[in-house]
């Protein structure tokens, strides 16, 4: 009886255990912390073995950043486009102007910054690299928001808009700039037929996502790499395509839609966290001796540059006789504006997409990656202006 | 022989337990070229490195020089061209030696196309002179477009000496950068599989000379004009070094052998030896 009573306690133990597992495995997972994990390897091996690790890197680098990424843009783009539609969590047009004005200040504010400084500095060898310096990390800014506001919190939204549009603005910028090979009409004809395939299923009634993937993901593929456009963004014109349920839940949001629709997108997020994972395994791995300007021109614009140019703009819009939404006060624009100073991933993937090999990018690199610290900050002026949870805490005390 | 007493005095005070044996660089070599790096600061010290080139010239008259990139610091306008490179190098450059430029981070882009520097301007491109071709990197952006042509370049060269240069170093003991090992890993086996014979960088404000890495000898030379004094910790890969003054160096090419002299901004010769051509079985 004894031995059944410790055989049930040890099952009881495995049980509970695997249950801590499996709990700490999908806050990894929600939370796209593989990511971070990959680069603190990666760092950690750079320092210690560091011609091992660069064979490493650049050995995956072209497979992880120009085929996977397709799979994790893809399913930001898919996140962020349902959210948009109607009754999606972000489907409201009536308070998009404020974050469309802050998207554009912030990213004018943080290039101009990156552009003063290494013009004060004198190092023009580093101007093809200010996309880095612009870039917003949308789930390092949304669980950090999270951090300070209730979930429900328009001030998420808030946070969410403008770090979409910063990115779209900034990658729509990259790709468009001027090919360093003739764009090849049969580039273009292939990226028609990509988009055509893709209706075709639409209008077929396929709800899988795998043709869509699979075919259309590959033809568009291959165009972007004749037509010179950054191949990992190969999956995002595929995306409006797709069949599309109301997002019911809000974005990012830690339980996903359980409906049809969303089955292979769920299947797909594993491979996104592998190739996140290995995104910061490959790019993510720098000698940190090697932080120089274009370091210091990345994080100084993202921390200084992005939030001086969000508030100025909307400071000059109150100024002009507009109020600003009902549910937002000073601090919490403060707030958002703060969040969206931590590049990390999309200013890794900026990088990483726009700077070959070389010394531009290492140091670039470092500068993204030193971005992190605009979470600590945003928490600090959260705490000091009592926003969010910190409001509470003082209304308490 | 005083000359010689004083290299082995400089190079045992910066730390050196052995100094190199002195080989001069003969007048009637074959092929003689200076090497210069980080020199553009148009401050007194490049002024007087670029006096002792020209004193030097006068005994080696070497026929063209090599930028390692940092040809320009701070501002790089019209007048900052003429402070920091054309009134320091007049001389040499009235008497029709031209200079080959490689570009550093601190080297405008568009400076690829001042007609001084040589550049036709191409970031990267190649020289034949003699039995030598040099050719000159773009370290900072070491783009697919480069590294292929880098490759059919190597692999179409004739001469028997190649030589590569480009700002960043590969091996390094300098205190502030170090080793660029990112960098290493691209380059390096294309320098090993093309046999390149020499490899000059600059970037870390110092001299110095590496013990040869697979067959290939690679040197330092960043303090034509800035110096880090005291920026250079030995290791067992230094062959030599010298980082307690300015410096640039001069080599001839005779045959299968590469003669060098590193000379310090008052005259001191530094370092010095002789390569001889890589041969496949130093790998």
């Amino acid at each position: 009886m004894r031995s059944h009573a410790h055989a049930f306690d040890r099952q009881a133990a495995a049980a509970a255990h695997e249950d801590l597992a499996t709990r700490w495995l999908r806050f990894v997972l929600d939370r796209f912390l593989l990511l971070p994990l990959g680069v603190v390897i990666a760092l950690v091996w750079a320092q210690t073995e560091p011609d091992g690790y660069f064979r490493f890197a650049q050995a995956i680098a072209y497979p992880v950043n120009e085929i996977g990424m397709a799979i994790f843009l893809a399913l930001i783009a898919q996140e962020l486009y349902e959210s948009l539609l109607p009754g999606g969590a972000l489907a409201s047009w009536r308070n998009r102007a404020l974050p469309g004005l802050a998207a554009v200040a912030g990213l004018v504010g943080s290039v101009v910054t990156y552009f003063l400084l290494i013009g004060a500095w004198h190092e023009q060898a580093l101007a093809p690299a200010w996309p880095a310096a612009a870039a917003v990390d949308l789930a390092a800014g949304y669980y950090l928001v999270r951090l300070i506001y209730p979930r429900r919190s328009r001030v998420v939204s808030f946070l969410l808009l403008t770090g979409v549009l910063t990115d779209s603005i900034v990658i729509a910028i990259v790709s468009l700039r001027p090919s360093s090979s003739a764009i090849h009409l049969a580039g273009l004809t292939l990226f028609a037929a990509a988009l055509a395939s893709a209706v075709l299923l639409r209008l077929g009634g396929v709800k899988s996502f795998w043709p869509y993937w699979t075919i259309s993901g590959s033809l568009s593929w291959f165009a972007l790499n004749w037509i010179d456009i950054h191949p990992a963004l190969a999956l995002v014109p595929i995306v409006p395509l797709l069949p599309h349920d109301r997002r019911a839940v809000e974005v990012f949001a830690d339980r996903p839609d359980a409906d049809p629709v969303h089955a292979g997108e769920h299947a797909w997020n594993g491979a996104a966290q592998i190739a996140v994972f290995l995104f910061g395994m490959a790019n993510g791995g720098v000698i940190l001796r090697h932080a120089d300007t274009g370091t210091w021109a990345v994080l100084l614009a993202a921390v200084i540059g992005r939030p001086i140019g969000v508030m100025t703009a909307i400071a000059l819009v109150v100024a002009a006789g507009f109020r600003l939404p009902a549910h937002l006060r000073w601090r919490d624009i403060t707030v958002v504006a703060m969040a969206t100073t931590t590049g990390f991933t999309f200013a890794l993937f900026l990088g990483a997409a726009m700077l070959p090999i070389g010394a531009v990018r290492e140091q670039v690199t470092i500068g993204a990656l030193a971005t992190v610290v605009g979470a600590l900050l945003t928490l600090a002026i959260a705490a000091v202006l009592g926003a969010g949870r910190f409001r509470r805490g003082l209304e308490r005390s | 022989m005083a000359r010689f007493l004083s290299s082995l005095l400089i190079a045992a005070a910066a730390g050196w337990s052995a100094a190199a044996a002195q080989a001069p660089v003969t007048a009637g070599a074959v092929l003689r070229f200076a090497v210069i790096g980080d020199n553009g600061t148009g401050e007194a010290p490049q002024y007087d490195v670029a006096r002792q080139m020209l004193k030097t010239h006068a005994a080696v008259p070497f026929e063209f020089v090599l930028m390692m990139g940092d040809n320009l610091y701070g501002s790089q306008r019209p007048r900052d061209f003429a402070d920091k490179f054309e009134i320091p190098y007049g001389p040499l450059l009235r008497m029709g030696i031209p200079f080959y430029a490689a570009l550093g981070n601190h080297d405008e882009p568009d400076n690829r196309n001042y007609p001084q520097f040589n550049m036709n301007g191409q970031r990267f491109y190649s020289v034949a002179r003699g039995t030598a071709r040099f050719f000159f990197l773009d370290t900072n952006f070491l783009d697919r477009q480069q590294m292929e042509w880098f490759e059919g370049a190597l692999r179409e060269a004739t001469e028997e000496w190649k030589i590569v240069i480009f700002h960043h170093p590969i091996y390094s003991d300098g205190d502030r950068h170090g080793p660029n090992v990112a960098i290493r890993v691209a380059l390096e086996p294309l320098l090993v599989r093309y046999d390149v014979d020499v490899v000059f960088s600059g970037h870390e404000h110092v001299y110095e000379r590496i013990k040869p890495q697979k067959g290939i000898a690679y040197f330092i030379i960043g303090s034509s004009g800035q110096l880090r004094k005291g920026g250079l910790t030995p290791s067992a890969m230094t062959l030599a070094g010298f980082d307690q003054d300015r410096a640039f160096l001069v080599a001839s090419i005779d045959g299968g052998d590469l003669a060098f002299q590193a000379i310090s901004r008052t005259g001191v010769v530094v370092d010095s030896g002789v390569l001889h051509e890589r041969v496949l079985t130093e790998r």
